[in-house]
């Protein structure tokens, strides 16, 4: 059980990728802090999975772009738990992935850009702000960027610039936290079946990044959540200021 | 096969009782050979010891005997000679210090034994180290000579690697006759340097001897401790007491016993690019020998109000100590120094105030303290105690209380405030202000617990100017 003992926070972990990688990290005996914004039924659904999967969990709600929200969730953290091992931020600001009908630069005021740029660096920022005094020497924090950023097979403007600009994000706390011994990357999947955001990938465009995937499909969440298992244990000790990508090979390097 | 330890002159191999003592460390074992001497074989050792101080070694110009230190300490800086890679491959098996410790420590420490070293060690001691040699005049009118012991006897400790040479190269610079006993933690290194100043110097190889017993029931024990004129230990408090209970009344008895290390980081020293290079600086000097060494740091007081806070300091430290500990593996506890580790986490866990960094199998701990505490002794084995403090001028006080075992203080601070500091240290018992991540490495010449290495050794010799005056009155060509 390589979690066993340990403290790790998904933020918007009551569905989709979140979901997977929470109860990965239950599946190996972890204490897992589902953090959800809206929906309570889904993310007590979440828990109750951890825990059948023999791990330990408990079901947080907050906003991760407020900064009171997450320091009450970090708050009692600390009360239950006294530390975090590890910190993957999952949650997003919602965004349709609909190539067919995606907006244009010339269309895309700036708002949007915000509105993603908030969701991505300023939930990260807020959640890492509040929990750094509960991250001991030798604990993770896993960023889920996109491999949009390396490779705008769509380019969905705002939503891609804001994973690039968590990539740099990310990067900068890897290296002022490395001396104190917390490691900080990236988990980059590609197109990931099955989640709210990509039903709206018609299947031609499937088809077409399928075609040119090594691996020969789009990604699940459960595939997602091994890679940040990695970086969240001791397996990637020496590994940080990494951008893992996850997407079958069609991203290389 | 094993390895035959110390250097008898004048005793052929096959004279001697060997005792076999093995020693285990990261999957090697080595058999030590110890020589241990008959009473009969003692007595006749120092008398021929003795013998030729008197009539070679007295003769010999100070000049000759750096020579000869220099050109051992040559060979066993190179690393392709035969006793270095014997030194390398043997070291680490005996003491348990991981390779790359002993080779870096080996290497750090004989560079202070070559030549300009050498000469800086006498300049340090004597104005003119001519006395050394023959009657110089005297400031204050007539002549004067130094001159050592006819048999100097060293009792060695085995705490770090090659420890002995600095004793033992302190006796040969005044020319003293020296016998020195193995230290049974490490009783390799001081035999193999005097077989190279054997190698370089026959002469001179006969004025030494390096030999063995068991401390307090060594049948050659009372021979040598009788015979010696002066004696020159090191060991803890008990050895030390014993030992010097057991000499006759004349004998000078010179002692470096316990000593307990700390380090103070003033703020000034606690930006965001200094501290995390201080922080590792500090590791070093933690981990180096594991802290048993007399210099090394026990306690770190680092001042509030910098830009990175005393808690934050140590955290740079824990993860340091954690990186040092892949290049450098802790030596293996014995039962008694795990135990040590780990009574002083638990102490440090009944604290309220105290924030301990570092899960038990760790091989270090890190201590946070925020109250007014005083100096006190680590766990030992990489654990250390950072003390965050209001002002500098409080460390002073804080150490006082320890008084008797100061000696080494590293410290980051500016100019102004490092020597207003050291004014406080001096005047509480601090012989030795170094920098951080110096504090395992003194350098040439240094004065150890604050004394003289050279000069408390030797008796001087004076012509009154009056008998140089009166002499005069008896010349030939008087008028």
């Amino acid at each position: 059980m390589r979690f066993s003992d340990r403290v790790i926070l998904v933020t918007g972990a009551s569905r989709g990728i979140g979901a997977a990688i929470a109860t990965a990290f239950a599946a190996e005996g972890g204490l897992v802090i589902v953090n959800f914004r809206e929906n309570a039924a889904a993310a007590e659904a979440v828990v109750a999975a951890c825990r059948a999967r023999g791990g330990a969990a408990l079901a947080i709600a907050a906003d991760v772009t407020s900064p009171e929200a997450v320091a009450e969730m970090a708050r009692r953290i600390g009360e239950e738990a006294g530390r975090l091992d590890a910190v993957v931020n999952n949650a997003f600001a919602p965004y349709r992935f609909d190539p067919d009908n995606r907006v244009r630069f010339a269309e895309t005021p700036w708002s949007a850009y915000q509105t993603q740029f908030d969701g991505a660096v300023r939930a990260a920022y807020t959640v890492v702000q509040a929990t750094l005094p509960l991250l001991r020497g030798g604990a993770s924090i896993v960023n889920l960027a996109s491999d949009l950023v390396s490779r705008p097979s769509i380019p969905y403007h705002d939503y891609t610039t804001a994973k690039a600009a968590l990539v740099g994000f990310s990067r900068n706390l890897a290296a002022e936290l490395g001396p104190l011994g917390v490691r900080v990357n990236c988990v980059a999947p590609g197109l990931v079946e099955g989640t709210q955001g990509s039903r709206f990938t018609g299947e031609a465009v499937r088809e077409t990044l399928v075609a040119q995937t090594p691996l020969r499909r789009l990604a699940t969440p459960e595939d997602v959540a091994g890679p940040v298992l990695f970086l969240a244990g001791d397996d990637s000790r020496f590994v940080t200021g990494q951008v893992l990508h996850v997407d079958g090979g069609l991203v290389m390097g | 096969m094993a390895e035959f330890a110390g250097h008898c002159p004048g005793l052929a191999r096959d004279e001697i009782g060997w005792r076999i003592v093995r020693h285990a460390a990261w999957g090697e074992t080595v058999e030590v050979a110890l020589p241990e001497l008959s009473e009969a074989q003692a007595a006749a050792l120092c008398g021929q010891i003795r013998e030729r101080a008197r009539t070679a070694l007295r003769r010999m110009a100070v000049a000759r005997i750096v020579e000869a230190i220099d050109g051992a300490t040559a060979r066993l800086l190179d690393r392709s000679h035969p006793v270095r890679r014997k030194a390398e491959a043997l070291l680490p098996v005996v003491t348990g210090y991981d390779r790359e410790t002993v080779r870096l420590g080996l290497t750090g420490f004989l560079k202070t034994f070559r030549r300009p070293q050498l000469l800086r060690f006498l300049a340090e001691d004597f104005s003119d180290p001519g006395l050394l040699d023959g009657f110089r005049p005297a400031p204050k009118g007539g002549l004067v000579r130094a001159q050592g012991p006819d048999l100097l006897l060293h009792v060695w400790a085995g705490n770090v690697p090659a420890l002995s040479l600095w004793s033992l190269v302190c006796g040969l610079l005044v020319k003293a006759g020296t016998v020195g006993k193995l230290a049974s933690a490490e009783p390799l290194t001081a035999g193999w340097f005097a077989g190279l100043i054997a190698e370089q110097d026959p002469e001179l190889g006969e004025c030494l001897a390096a030999v063995w017993w068991k401390g307090g029931e060594g049948a050659s024990e009372k021979v040598f401790l009788r015979e010696a004129d002066t004696v020159l230990a090191y060991g803890d408090d008990a050895t030390l007491a014993a030992l010097r209970e057991k000499l006759p009344i004349g004998t000078r008895f010179l002692s470096h016993g316990h000593r307990i290390g700390f380090g103070v980081i003033a703020r000034e020293a606690l930006d965001r690019r200094r501290a995390p290079a201080l922080a590792r600086l500090a590791a070093q000097d933690v981990a180096r020998y594991e802290q048993q060494g007399c210099y090394s740091p026990q306690m770190l007081f680092v001042e509030r109000g910098g830009l990175v806070a005393p808690a934050e300091f140590a955290r740079y430290l824990a993860h340091d100590l954690a990186a040092l500990a892949a290049r450098h593996p802790r030596r293996p506890l014995s039962p008694g120094e795990a135990a040590g580790v780990a009574a002083w986490r638990q102490a440090q866990e009944l604290r309220d105030t105290a924030d301990l960094l570092g899960e038990p199998a760790d091989p270090w701990g890190v201590v946070v303290l925020d109250g007014d505490d005083t100096l006190r002794p680590s766990g030992l084995n990489r654990t250390v105690a950072v003390v965050a403090v209001d002002d500098l001028d409080a460390v002073p006080a804080r150490v006082a209380p320890h008084r008797a075992f100061l000696q080494t203080a590293g410290v980051a601070a500016s100019p102004e405030r490092l020597l207003r500091l050291a004014d406080g240290l001096a005047a509480v018992g601090v012989s030795r202000i170094t920098a951080i991540g110096a504090m395992t490495r003194p350098e040439a010449g240094w004065h150890h617990d604050g004394r003289f290495s050279l000069l408390d050794l030797v008796t001087l010799t004076e012509i009154e100017a009056g008998a140089e005056a009166a002499a005069e009155g008896f010349a030939p060509y008087a008028d």
